[in-house]
């Protein structure tokens, strides 16, 4: 099985990069991937694959003007063709007055996240896990999904002497379970070590909610209290980031956030923050400019307090770089890839408990965005959504639209979970965070199923 | 690069596999990013490899590598054959492949002017120019312009015989305006959001759009919105333009009438479909005036090509005739399901993926009249314009979409402008209830770059033509 090139292969090739003449600074990104994933639906194997591939993204400046170049051939040729390609580009442009400069030569934290078992996982063992996962639907029903092992190597140099490097894993595994009248049920789990995962307890609980989740009632939209289980709430959080904080969006007025440093934006329950070296989240201890990462408290106790910055958003704001670059070229700036929400006091069976009249969901569907500087999103729920009335589930119902402020679901949760999750979201990375309840949430449709 | 697809199938087939194919794929973008004449983002990617797919004992297996030496092809072609294997642990009903006859060919996209060859300085010239031109519009906050080029060869080689090389260039372009107060952010685009209009062509396409001339109004539009009343919420009818037709049609039939999705491959991820197999021929799925047609020989059409991933040659294949539900979208394993061929639709991601069944390009039939004329026979309602957002459940059926502008129809005349405009909907019943689809000349051939799909993701660019149109009793205005 392919394995690590390792930190003095990469340096080698992408010196031949950071060498290239008449350039005033350069600096390349390396990433190197490969993994391989088991998909199966109605309880078989029906796609599998494994891939492996390699880049080298280099950005060259030339008199203040930025050009980029990517390319997958990983050899002194490559860096080289792609460096000529990017200064190219460089020389057609105009100089970029806010250029901050490359990433000083500083170091970046330790930090662990490599699991060989996930690295070298192989096809049959990945079935296994798939089939253990199957057999915990019950008769008549089935499951579809993902067991996925990852591992990656990322590197950034500079030639201002920056270095860094770092490999990483992720094992994951997601399922739907159907099953006759409707019933449908979901469950995922992401870890850096395939030993993390359970896919029998994965399926078990998707299976569950399939069950219960059978002859779904018609019910009228309109606001209700909802429990929301942690995939839904990863959806609320993952959306916030991409309205709210980032730090060029935050500077320019686009952000829901723009102008509300200090102000109270939540319930005081309320904790957001990003930190990649937490062993909670699957994260780098660099972001894609070699600038270490650290925690960034973005909402605590309810208050807006900060977003976050790469090297150029945060000369343009007058503040410091959070380590939140992505790959260049980013017009979009920076974005906060792991996301924490942080844990509560309440378990999700006192949050139904407490409810007399509610919804619980277990995760959204489709999500997008509706009015950006409000935060209002709009998508589905899907895989299990049940009526709870007097503090009990009384029986599922079928999938709403919802039309939401994710500010105004802040502002009005009463309850934060004490358990957490590592949940994705459609569109973005996972985010750890527990289950809500939110005293009113805003359903605007229906659908027949 | 076609001896690598042929040396791969063989050593997948040496390795044990009962068919194999072989695909090399090299990928080469461009793309500009200009806002307020300075420069966002300026970049070129190149990226090649090599993905085997095979079927062993009626079980898939595909591996995929970026490096071609002979050593490093076997290897890969040994761990699909493994992945194949290691399937057979659950088990399922053999997969079988609907016939389709080898071929040997090759076939290049239509294009006057490679836009590789234009030199930067044009293309960042354009953008400057467009962009100082929103510029000069009292309020704007942001003029944006973005420029992308696509190059995709593609060698194939099966176990079948099948030998096929071609040659996809795709270029786009377009402009945004951003206008922000109040807490307020509006936004007009040119030709359409999301990155303009792009087509398989090469520079000349760039050159009609007239980004230039339309930047002025753009930003215009999107200052105006700053200030423009809210789209009331009510129930009305709704005229949409052709762009916003695309993403309806995207949406709300292309996904809809995949096999794959149907025969519940896609269930834990994107979902399913309210459509059923038995539903072909019977499905009154929109009124009489809604013809959908997939065409993947449409000059110009992002899902255009001489034949797709499998081999299978492009189609034209008709999806609803005067509303009615006829064919799906398909693959060789998906059409052998239910007795049929391949309808020609399974494009990858690039080299690292395994093909699945996409949109190639599916368009509404033009019927008559231009844009002007549906609003001019329209006595009260609301006319929308170029698409912001998009939401549908898992199953297809109820949807929201939001719009950049709208504007009030009262006796046959556009009147008040709206900003955030919205609607919603149950599939059927709003096809349904379409009583008017624009003719040809107001009917666009309208590219769609971001269809995501697959785990892993994959993303594919899809066309749809699209003709303005206009539907009864629609529920606008959504608000959180």
């Amino acid at each position: 099985m392919t394995g690590l090139i390792g930190p003095d292969e990469v340096r080698r090739v992408a010196d031949a990069a950071l060498s290239l003449p008449r350039a005033d600074g350069v600096e390349v990104l390396f990433m190197h991937e490969w993994g391989g994933l088991t998909r199966f639906a109605s309880s078989s194997i029906h796609q599998s694959t494994h891939r492996e591939d390699t880049g080298i993204r280099v950005r060259v400046v030339s008199e203040g003007r930025i050009g980029v170049a990517a390319s997958n051939d990983f050899s002194l040729e490559g860096a080289r063709r792609a460096a000529e390609s990017a200064l190219e580009m460089a020389t057609v442009v105009a100089p970029d007055a806010l250029f901050p400069g490359l990433a000083p030569p500083v170091p970046t934290p330790e930090h662990h996240a490599f699991d060989e078992a996930a690295a070298e996982t192989t096809p049959s063992e990945r079935a296994e896990s798939v089939a253990q996962l199957v057999e915990m639907c019950p008769e008549g029903f089935t499951a579809a999904g993902a067991y996925e092992t990852l591992a990656s190597e990322v590197a950034i140099a500079n030639t201002d002497g920056q270095f860094c490097w770092a490999p990483s894993s992720q094992a994951s595994v997601t399922t739907v379970v159907t099953g006759p009248d409707g019933g449908s049920g979901f469950a995922e789990v992401f870890a850096a070590g395939r030993d993390e995962l359970d896919p029998a307890a994965v399926g078990k609980r998707a299976a569950d909610k399939a069950v219960a989740s059978r002859s779904p009632r018609d019910i009228d939209p309109g606001r209700y209290t909802v429990v929301l289980e942690p995939a839904a709430v990863s959806t609320l959080v993952g959306f916030l980031a991409w309205v709210g904080f980032g730090g060029r969006s935050l500077h320019e007025g686009r952000s829901c956030f723009s102008g509300k440093q200090g102000q109270q934006v939540a319930a005081p329950i309320v904790t957001i923050y990003d930190d990649a070296l937490s062993e909670g989240t699957l994260g780098l201890p660099f972001d894609f400019e070699g600038v270490p990462r650290s925690r960034v408290d973005l909402i605590g106790d309810g208050v807006f307090l900060s977003g976050v910055y790469d090297l150029r958003t945060a000369k343009q704001a007058g503040t410091t770089t959070t380590g939140h670059a992505l790959p260049p070229p980013n017009p979009e700036g920076p974005f906060p890839l792991n996301l924490f929400m942080a844990p509560g006091e309440a378990g999700l069976q006192d949050m139904i408990a407490s409810t007399e009249r509610g919804l619980l969901v277990t995760r959204f569907h489709y999500t997008n965005i509706v009015h950006p500087v409000e935060s209002t999103i709009t998508g589905m729920t899907r895989d299990g959504t049940f009526l709870i009335e007097d503090g009990e589930i009384a029986h599922p119902v079928k999938n709403l639209r919802f039309t939401q402020s994710i500010i105004e679901a802040l502002q009005g949760t009463e309850m934060v979970g004490r358990d957490t999750e590592l949940a994705s979201e459609f569109f973005f990375s996972a985010s750890r965070v527990p289950a809500l309840k939110v005293s009113s949430f805003n359903f605007s449709g229906r659908s027949d199923h | 690069m076609l001896d690598v697809a042929k040396q791969a199938v063989e050593a997948a087939r040496a390795a044990g596999a009962d068919y194999a194919d072989g695909r090399v794929v090299a990928d080469d973008t461009e793309s500009i990013t200009v806002r307020n004449q300075e420069m966002e983002g300026i970049d070129r990617s190149t990226s090649e490899g090599l993905g085997i797919r095979v079927l062993v004992n009626g079980y898939w297996g595909f591996a995929a590598t970026a490096r071609q030496e002979p050593e490093e092809i076997e290897r890969t072609a040994k761990l699909a054959v493994e992945i194949a294997k290691a399937a057979a642990r659950l088990p399922m009903e053999p997969v079988v492949l609907a016939p389709v006859e080898p071929v040997t060919g090759t076939w290049h996209s239509p294009m006057q002017v490679d836009p590789f060859n234009v030199p930067l300085e044009e293309k960042v010239a354009m953008l400057m120019e467009a962009t100082r031109r929103m510029q000069s519009i009292d309020g704007l906050a942001f003029g944006e312009g973005g420029i992308d080029l696509f190059r995709r060869r593609t060698f194939l080689a099966t176990s079948e015989g099948t030998s096929i090389e071609q040659t996809t260039v795709q270029s786009g372009a377009g402009i945004e305006a951003t206008a922000l107060g109040d807490g307020e952010l509006q936004r007009r685009s040119f030709p359409n959001s999301f990155r303009g209009h792009i087509s398989a062509a090469g520079w000349e396409h760039i050159q009609k759009l007239g980004l230039i001339e339309e930047a002025e109004r753009t930003a215009t539009e999107a200052v105006e919105l700053l200030s423009a009343k809210e789209c009331p919420s009510e129930v009305t009818t709704l005229v949409l333009d052709s762009g916003q037709v695309e993403l309806q049609i995207h949406e709300s039939i292309g996904h809809p009438v995949e096999l794959d999705r149907v025969l519940g491959m896609e269930e834990a991820y994107a979902g399913s479909s309210f459509v059923r197999p038995e539903d072909r021929g019977s499905l009154r799925y929109a009124s009489p005036l809604v013809s959908i047609t997939a065409d993947a020989s449409l000059a110009g059409g992002l899902g255009s090509f001489g034949w797709d991933d499998e081999g299978v040659p492009a189609q034209r294949v008709p999806i609803l005739v005067d509303g009615v539900f006829e064919n799906f979208i398909s693959s060789r394993e998906t059409a052998s399901v239910l007795g049929l061929t391949s309808s020609g639709a399974m494009r990858a991601d690039g080299w690292a993926h395994y093909p699945l069944i996409r949109m190639t390009n599916i368009s509404i039939e033009p019927r008559e009249g231009s844009l002007a004329d549906i609003i001019g026979d329209t006595d009260d309602g609301v006319f929308m314009s170029t698409n912001t957002s998009w939401s549908i459940d898992d199953h297809r059926v109820n949807f929201q979409f939001g719009c950049e502008i709208a504007w009030r129809i009262e006796k046959g005349r556009l009147t008040t402008m709206y900003r955030n405009p919205n609607y919603t909907g149950i599939t059927t019943e709003f096809w349904g209830s379409c009583d008017a689809v624009g003719g040809r000349e107001d009917w666009t051939l309208w590219g769609t770059p971001n269809c995501g799909k697959g785990q892993p993701g994959q993303v594919a660019r899809v066309g749809h033509g699209a003709s303005p149109s206009r539907f009864r009793n629609v529920q606008l205005g959504v608000r959180g």
